[in-house]
Formats: C-alpha cells, structure tokens, sequence
C-alpha cells in the first residue's frame, strides 16, 4: 500500500513539474510583447518603446528562460521581490507575481477568492451525490418498468442540453423575469459576515449545478448497479434469505460505488479548480470568473496562476482517486 | 464490410439477430448476406427517434451549407450599413421595426439585434454555419489523432504504450475550458492586429479542441484492440508476414468501424456545445458570427426582447439534443447488448 501511493505521489509531482513547465513557456513565448499589457496598464495606455523596454526588462524577459522559470518556482517556494513600475515591492512566500490589473500579488487575490469556488463546489456535489445515487439505485432496482424508463429518457434529454444555457435560462428566469425573493439575490457573501445570506446567494447555483450533475450521476449509478446486481453473489446473497435491503445496500451498492467513486473524485477536482460558468452566469466572484476577468483584460500572471492552481488541484484529486480506489479494490495496487 | 475479417465468433453473434423483414413476405424467405454496418443501418432506420434526429440534423447542415443562398432569399444581409436607421437609441437601442413591440417586420424575419441593428436571420444562419463548421473539422482532427494513437498504443504495446497512456492521463486531467482559458489571451495579444484575426481564431479553436478531445477515443481503441490482436486472424496475418502497417490499416481498422462511428457521433454534439460555451464566455469566436456570442449579448436584452435569446438558443439546444440522441440511437444500433 505505502509502495502503491508513493509511486502515484511522484507521478503526481512529475505531472504538476510538466504542467508548470508548460504553462511557463507558454506565457514565455507565447505573447509578442508580454509586458505591453501591464505597461497600458501602469501609463495609462501611454505605453511607449522606452517604457516597454524597461517594464520588460523589469519583468525579467530579457533574461534567459531557464533561469526565470528557476526564479518563477523559488518565489513560489520562498517567494521573491518584483518591480513593477518604478517600485520594487516583496511577493510573500507562495509568489505567482502580481496582477497586472489590480497590482497586488496574485496569491493574495486568490485567498479571498477561493471559499466562493469552494462554496460553490461543495455544495452542488453533495447535492448531486446526495440526489444522483439514490435515484439511480432506484432506478436500477426498477429496470424496466414505465418509471425506470421514463426516468431514463427524461435525464438523457435533460443532460443531452449544454449545461451553460440550462444555468442561464434558470438565473434569467428565477431571477430577472419572476424575481423569487429568496433567489434572486445570487452572488457570493461570505459565510462568516451573514451565514443567511451566504446560503441564498449561492443556493441558485447550487439547486442547477445539483441538478445537472443528478441527472449524470443517476445515470452512472443506475448502470453501476445493474452490473452489480446481476453478479452471482447476489443471487447467492438472495437465495440465502437475506432481507432485500441488506443485498441491495450492503452487497450491491457497495461494489457499485467503486466506479462512482473513481467519476466523482475527478469532477470535484474540475468544479474545485473552477465552475468557471456557474461563476459567471450567477455572478459569483471565484477562481473561474477571476480567471475569466483576467482573460478580457489580459492579466496574464492570473491566467497562468489560476491555470497552476487547477493542474494542481486535478492531480491531488487523481491522487486521492487512485489511493482510494486502491483501498475499496485491492486487486487495483496488487495489478 | 468487416465481415470478411471479423472471427466467427462475431458472425455466429449475428445470426441470432431477429430478420428485419416482416416473415410473411416472399422476401423474408431468401437469405440473404449482410454486413453488420448494413443491420445496423437497419435497425437505425426503423428507430423513430433517430429518424426524426437525423433529419433535423439535415436541417442545419443544409442551413450551414446554403447560408448565403438562405440570406439572398429573404433579402438579409450580415453588413448593417447604418444602425440609427434600424434602431431606437433614445429607447435603449431596441429595433424600431418588428419584435419586441411592433410586431412582425418582412424585412427582418427573425428581427434585428438591438444597439447593432444587425439582421437576427442572417446572425442564426452564419452562426449555424460557424458551430457546425469547427465541430465538424474538430471532430476530424480529433477522431484521427486518436484512433491513430490508440491503434498504436494497442497494437505495439511495450514503452510506446506506456508513452501514449501516460499523455492520455495528462491530457484528461487538463479540463479543456481551462486550456482554451489560458490559451485565448496569449493568442488575442499575438494576433490581435494582424487582418486575419477571425481566421487565426477559429484555427486556434479547432486545436484546442481537437487537442483537447482525442482521449476518450484513443482509450477506447486501445482497449478493443488489446482484445482484437490476440484474435486468429491477426495472429495469421502476422504469421503470412504481413507488414505491421497493413495490418493495422486492412485488418484492425475495419474490425474498429462500430466504436469510432459512436464515438464520432457523441465527440461531434460536444464540440458544438463547447464552441458556443466558449463565445459565450467571450473566450471562442469573439470577431466572428457565433451563436454563443449572440446569446451572451442577448442575455442583457432578456426581460425587454426574449426571442433575441430564443433563437441562437432553440439553434443550439436543437443542435446538440438532435446530434447526442442520434449518437445514442447509432450507439444502441452497433451494438444490441447496452440497449436499455
């Protein structure tokens, strides 16, 4: 077993190291003129070949980029100081450089940012996981008959829809055409200022995220379970005189969340590395719209943090698939 | 056609399919041979749901391939020469002809766009025309990176299996909206003066997408033919010598048609949904004509002008519904087992 999560941890470190790597050299020879936009920015689009040449020079373009990207990580390790403009300002320990929109460092952004993606994220899973599987079960156990089948078809069309429009059609609907008080109101408030308000900012989202995510997660447990179901033990288990509940739950559903498990634990990463539609349809000011933001005014130190952060979040999350999937199927690390 | 090199496991599996042909007719009685894509199509043709998606499929292709006929014949153009003469700035740029308040305008069916006073037809034609193009093309690229790397991957086994898998993982841990994220700034400061920008775009978008999109089936490949190679016939061929560029092209391939047509039939209705997603999020075709822009300008006219949303919006979800059921239809019609 420790053998096992070693391996996938240095899998998982070569992984982050290549991402990094890639999303460096990808903002390193990518743009043309990589400081032009922080130059607009800083002399108010007065951005002339001298002062380009300097803030240029200032980002550290000039020099050679291996050694950059030798800087870029130990900033993020023990962090660095950065002229920006005339200035030279310290970038505390995890440094991805300071925005060039808001001039601040990118992590400290991304502080107050985080818990709305995470509200976000947590509360549409348990919706969906805590809806999605029972249904799904349900489902399973019911095979075949008028319910099952219309269950069946009716998610099919639902989440054969793109999830964006769903998402608006619901927010323009509930909120700018019939105005529902308690959900109109959508955005993020942090939790600890008005717990009340927190919950209703974010319930709109949560309701359509937990919807969406119910009809795919209905359809992987019901067909999980059918499989499971249809194993020899049990029939063995029935043929015992074990009350149905017990086999249904006990010996089938427990084999049937192996997969499950495995789907969910990979979209949690993507939601947690950004509902980046959510986000911008409810209004809700996390990672996904941040990074949105800075796309539009070509902030390029976000984008490449944010693009870090969600390769980063993607590989723990395989990371604890994998160990997990390794303790519920042992056959998995012995292979 | 795969018939000839399928093993006879495949054809005695077959043959336990019920005749198509009603039994009392004198046809029914002659046996006749058919290769599985043939009863497949078959089968497809009887299932009502697919008949009825694949025409409306038809539909949008026909719109996306006669765009400019479509827009002669109503007389519509995608140029607005002068905006003020179509709408009412004084009145938060609505049209002064046609919906929302003054009923039906000949001139524009579909209306015009309020503050731009661009004609909404000509819009949801090209629009049409924009979505289906890069999905189409994006699919292509996609299905053949992948069936290529899978074939590989499968076929050779050893350190290039390794080698493959290991980008197939990388890759589909990379979520694709955030690839298209972090690549659509790096390419607007590039290009954005350059006079081919539209075009660099929609290149940029085929990529992305079809960089993004060529694991699921490359998976796919290489798991059926991990099974296929041990087969007689591959072990055959090996045996007459055949180079391992024949056999992967004359023997697997053809043995392979059933999972690259599904997963060709699903890859495509995702790639539509992506290309609007991404217009819509201001990220995709942002100098071009594309429905998920429209719909991102139309959402801020929602509670004054609807059917300025509803249209690139029926357009899409009738798209991608038509496209995802037909791929289920296909993928029921391949393979009877996974029916529900």
């Amino acid at each position: 077993m420790f053998a096992y999560v070693v391996k996938r941890l240095i899998a998982g470190i070569v992984v982050v190291f290549m991402v990094s790597m890639a999303v460096f050299l990808l903002f390193w020879y990518g743009p043309n003129e990589p400081a032009r936009p922080l130059c607009d920015q800083q002399t108010s689009n007065h951005c002339d070949t001298a002062r380009l040449a300097r803030y240029t020079e200032n980002l550290g373009y000039n020099n050679p980029v291996l050694s950059e990207y030798g800087t870029f990580v130990k900033g993020i390790f023990v962090g660095r100081d950065m002229t920006i403009g005339t200035k030279t300002r310290p970038c505390p320990a995890p440094c991805f450089g300071y925005s060039y929109r808001t001039t601040v460092p990118v992590w400290g952004e991304m502080k107050t940012r985080l818990p709305a993606t995470f509200s976000v994220a947590i509360g549409g899973a348990s919706l969906y996981l805590l809806f999605g599987i029972p249904i799904g079960v349900a489902a399973a156990r019911r095979r075949g008959t008028v319910a099952d089948k219309a269950l069946v078809s009716s998610f099919l069309v639902l989440s054969s829809i793109p999830y964006y429009l769903f998402a608006l059609l619901t927010w323009l609907y509930l909120t700018v055409i019939f105005e529902i008080p308690f959900l109109s109101d959508t955005g993020y408030h942090p939790f600890t200022d008005n717990p009340a308000k927190w919950f209703s900012g974010l319930l709109l989202a949560w309701i359509v995220l937990g919807i969406f995510g119910c009809t795919q997660y209905t359809r992987y447990s019901r067909g999980a379970m059918i499989e499971a179901l249809s194993e020899d033990y049990i029939r063995t288990a029935k043929a015992k005189g074990l009350p149905a509940r017990t086999v249904v739950y006990k010996h089938g559903l427990r084999a049937a969340l192996v997969p499950i498990v495995t789907i969910f634990g990979i979209d949690f990463g993507v939601l947690l590395a950004g509902t980046i539609f959510t986000e911008r349809i409810f209004d809700i000011q996390g990672i996904g719209f941040w990074s949105l933001q800075a796309v539009t005014a070509k902030d390029l130190p976000v984008v490449e943090a944010t693009a870090l952060f969600s390769a980063v979040v993607l590989v723990v999350a395989n990371l604890l698939v994998d160990v997990i999937y390794s303790v519920l199927d042992p056959r998995v690390r012995l292979s | 056609m795969s018939a000839q090199t399928a093993g006879p496991e495949t054809l005695g599996h077959l043959s336990e399919e019920p005749p198509p042909v009603d039994p009392n007719s004198k046809q029914a009685k002659t046996i006749t041979g058919k290769s599985p894509l043939r009863i497949a199509f078959g089968r497809l043709a009887r299932d009502k749901i697919a008949v009825v998606c694949a025409a409306v499929v038809l539909f949008f292709v026909l719109v996306a391939v006669f765009a400019g006929a479509i827009c002669s014949i109503f007389n519509v153009d995608t140029e607005t020469v002068l905006a003020t003469t179509r709408v009412d700035f004084l009145n938060n740029g609505l049209p002064l002809k046609g919906p929302p308040n003054h009923g039906f305008d000949p001139a524009h069916p579909f209306g015009v766009a309020p503050n731009t006073g661009n004609d909404n037809l000509a819009f949801w034609v090209y629009g049409c025309r924009t979505s289906l193009m890069i999905a189409s093309i994006a699919t292509l690229f996609a299905s053949v990176l992948g069936v290529s790397l899978g074939l590989l991957a499968g076929f050779l086994g050893g350190p290039v299996d390794k080698i493959i898998s290991f980008f197939t993982d990388f890759f589909l841990t990379v979520p694709f909206l955030l690839a298209a994220l972090t690549i659509a700034p790096i390419v607007s400061q590039r290009f954005a003066t350059s006079p081919h920008y539209a075009r660099i775009q929609l290149i940029d978008l085929i990529v992305v997408l079809s960089v993004f999109g060529w694991m699921g089936i490359a998976r796919l490949i290489r798991g059926e033919v991990l099974s296929l190679r041990e087969r007689e016939f591959i072990q055959a061929a090996r045996v007459l010598g055949m180079p391992t560029r024949r056999i992967l092209v004359k023997e697997l391939l053809p043995n392979l048609v059933a999972p690259i047509v599904v997963s060709i039939s699903l890859m495509l209705p995702a790639f539509v949904a992506a290309e609007a997603g991404l217009a819509f999020l201001g990220i995709g075709v942002t100098s071009g004509i594309s429905w998920g822009q429209t719909i991102n300008t139309a959402s801020n006219f929602f509670e004054v002008y609807p059917l300025f949303l509803w249209e690139p919006l029926i357009g899409i979800v009738a798209l991608v519904l038509a496209l995802n059921l037909l791929g289920d239809a296909i993928r029921d019609a391949l393979d009877p087992k996974t029916r529900r």
